[in-house]
């Protein structure tokens, strides 16, 4: 397993005792070969730093996170100078959630070569991977010359994630990359996520709060609802059977029709419909 | 970081907490002035008595106040220095000679550099470096041996040691009035309260009010820019700009990587916080309005009272007796 929670649990400090408790008692095990994981939950569920554990920017206050073999816990530095937990991040690529966070170069390619260049990787490889990059998250190579600040909100988030996918991670973990972007935008992201998975059957973890995105990419669906895991497992039989409403999630657009087809006909699929091709064949079935 | 609070604010219900945030100022004011009235060790020491007398009273945790005092420390320790060293008035107390030799400047530098790698080992940094001053001074008047460079006196005099403490005193009992202060106010109030003061200023058009607003509108921001720093930094640190284990070369980088990001977003939030501003339709210098009114109650006319007469007092004391 390249990640691996046990009993990890994490307290925000607060001044006089008004601390936050943001994980508890988190197992979770994640490999770095074929998962493409979403991670859903209402806002303040400790998603982000869930995420944050995975590639030790975060320490856990109690229990412990194995990265690729490396165990951090609250001392891990105390303990034993020697670790490095750089490493780490170049095999876990975590994107942000907004890209201010982290463009400050003059130019776009200066911007995706910081990462790579950080790990050790020649100027001349790291631009030929910037090239790559640049149109893999659906940009020209135009945009290499440009400065970061000066592009649209969805074009700057495409840099930050070029940023992370030129330091060529094993795990690609994402922290709502499709918020903020048109929907045609955000489709061909996911399409981009999902091509990557396939290719190098790399692992991807996505943050996010479009059931749909879950319901059509993820091989496995993670549920935090404040603070703990609740659900790991397959998207369908979460949003088939698993208890929605407690936490606050809701049904991908394909199962309320199908479940409002079924309450306005009066019949039931043998199937749960994973695409509106499904549902069709389904719905030609039944109306036979 | 999230319930990051400026200031050293800390909740709590005794008197000092009711008080106004303008009585606490102009009270502060007056007693800082009246410790540079005090003509001698026996009245500061007096001070300090009654300072930390009302410290009890007012509940103030004693420990939040040494905390306070942690800064200035090393200033404390200069000042202790050179008070012994220049002072040579009164009766020698300690008379020792020290030598220069070859065998106590080695021992001295061994000793030096001991601490120096030694010192992020030890829990109290302060104490661990008085002893090794002290240690460094012992030295040079025990140690001989070797070529001889030269010797100088080392003699305390009664009075550095007065003067030294005098001073002293008076440096603790100016912070432990203004940490007393923060530590019971919050900033808010005291920007309301540094308002109402500087209110007077306005016959020189300097307008307190925009001046407060910008007070307060900076103090609002510090928690939210230094968790935006936070985030920052674990940005740049998941592309492997390393904070904690990097090399001297890479740190001018990572301060880039950092501060770049950091002046983006302010501005950015400037103009969002100014438009915000507009659509709720806030001109500059046009009346406003409070939500929090300050009010002035016995207490506060009792502590201004007191902290006059102690000030009158101590003018009297040192100019009349």
């Amino acid at each position: 397993m390249a990640i691996k929670f046990e009993q990890v649990g994490y307290v925000y400090p607060g001044l006089a005792g008004d601390s936050f408790e943001a994980l508890k008692n988190i197992n979770l095990e994640i490999s770095d070969k074929g998962e493409f994981i979403t991670l859903i939950g209402e806002t303040g569920s400790g998603k982000s730093t869930l995420v944050q554990h995975m590639n030790a920017l975060v320490k856990p206050t109690t229990g412990n996170v194995t990265v690729y073999g490396i165990k951090i816990h609250k001392d891990v530095k105390k303990k034993n100078r020697k670790v490095k937990l750089n490493p780490l991040r170049q095999k876990v690529g975590l994107v942000f959630q907004f890209p201010e966070y982290q463009l400050f170069e003059e130019t776009v390619e200066k911007d995706i070569i910081f990462g790579p260049k950080n790990f050790g990787v020649s100027d001349e490889e790291a631009k030929e991977r910037a090239k790559e990059v640049i149109k893999l998250v659906g940009l020209t190579e135009n945009y290499l010359i440009r400065s970061p600040f000066n592009l649209s909100g969805g074009e700057k988030k495409r840099v930050s994630i070029a940023g992370i996918l030129a330091m060529e991670p094993d795990i690609l973990v994402l922290d709502e990359p499709t918020s903020g972007l048109d929907p045609k935008g955000r489709d061909s992201l996911l399409e981009l996520f999902m091509d990557i998975h396939n290719k190098l059957d790399n692992t991807v973890v996505i943050i996010t709060h479009d059931m749909n995105t879950v319901y059509k990419y993820a091989s496995r669906v993670l549920v935090m609802s404040d603070g703990e895991l609740v659900y790991d497992g397959l998207p369908v039989e979460l949003f088939t059977k698993a208890n929605l409403e407690e936490w606050n999630l809701d049904k991908p657009e394909i199962l309320e029709i199908k479940e409002q087809l079924e309450e306005k006909l009066g019949v039931s699929f043998d199937q749960v419909p994973r695409n509106i091709d499904d549902l069709y064949k389904s719905l030609k079935e039944v109306i036979k | 970081m999230k319930s990051f609070v400026i200031g050293q604010y800390i909740p709590g219900d005794s008197f000092l907490y009711k008080m106004d945030p303008r009585s606490k100022l102009y009270a502060l004011f007056l007693l800082m002035i009246t410790s540079f009235f005090l003509p001698s060790i026996y009245f500061m020491f007096g001070m300090f008595v009654f300072v930390i007398l009302f410290l009890k009273i007012g509940g103030i945790n004693l420990g939040r106040v040494i905390k306070g005092l942690k800064p200035i420390l090393i200033l404390l320790l200069f000042t202790f220095g050179f008070q012994i060293a220049f002072i040579k008035t009164g009766t020698p107390l300690i008379k020792e000679t020290m030598s220069f030799n070859v065998l106590s400047i080695a021992a001295a530098t061994l000793i030096f550099f001991f601490w120096i790698y030694t010192k992020r080992y030890v829990r109290y940094k302060f104490i661990y470096l008085i002893v090794t001053i002290f240690a460094i001074i012992s030295t040079f008047i025990y140690v001989s041996g070797g070529y001889q460079l030269g010797t100088t006196g080392f003699i305390v005099y009664s009075d550095g040691l007065l003067n030294a403490a005098y001073i002293m005193l008076r440096l603790i009992i100016i912070i432990t009035l203004s940490t007393m202060l923060t530590l019971t106010t919050k900033p808010t109030d005291l920007n309301l309260g540094l308002e109402s003061m500087l209110r007077p200023l306005k016959v020189i058009k300097v307008n307190s009010e925009e001046m407060a607003m910008i007070i307060s509108i900076a103090l609002r921001y510090i928690p939210t820019l230094l968790d935006e720093a936070n985030k920052i930094m674990l940005a740049q640190a998941s592309r492997g700009v390393d904070f904690t284990e990097g090399k001297m070369k890479d740190k001018v980088m990572q301060i880039i990587s950092l501060l770049v990001p950091m002046f983006i977003i302010s501005f950015k939030r400037s103009d969002d916080l100014a438009d915000a501003m507009e659509a709720r339709n806030f001109v500059p210098g046009n009346p406003r309005t409070r939500l929090h009114v300050l009010s002035w109650h016995t207490i506060d006319s009792f502590t201004i009272a007191l902290s006059i007469s102690i000030l009158i007092a101590s003018i009297a004391v040192r100019y009349f007796i």
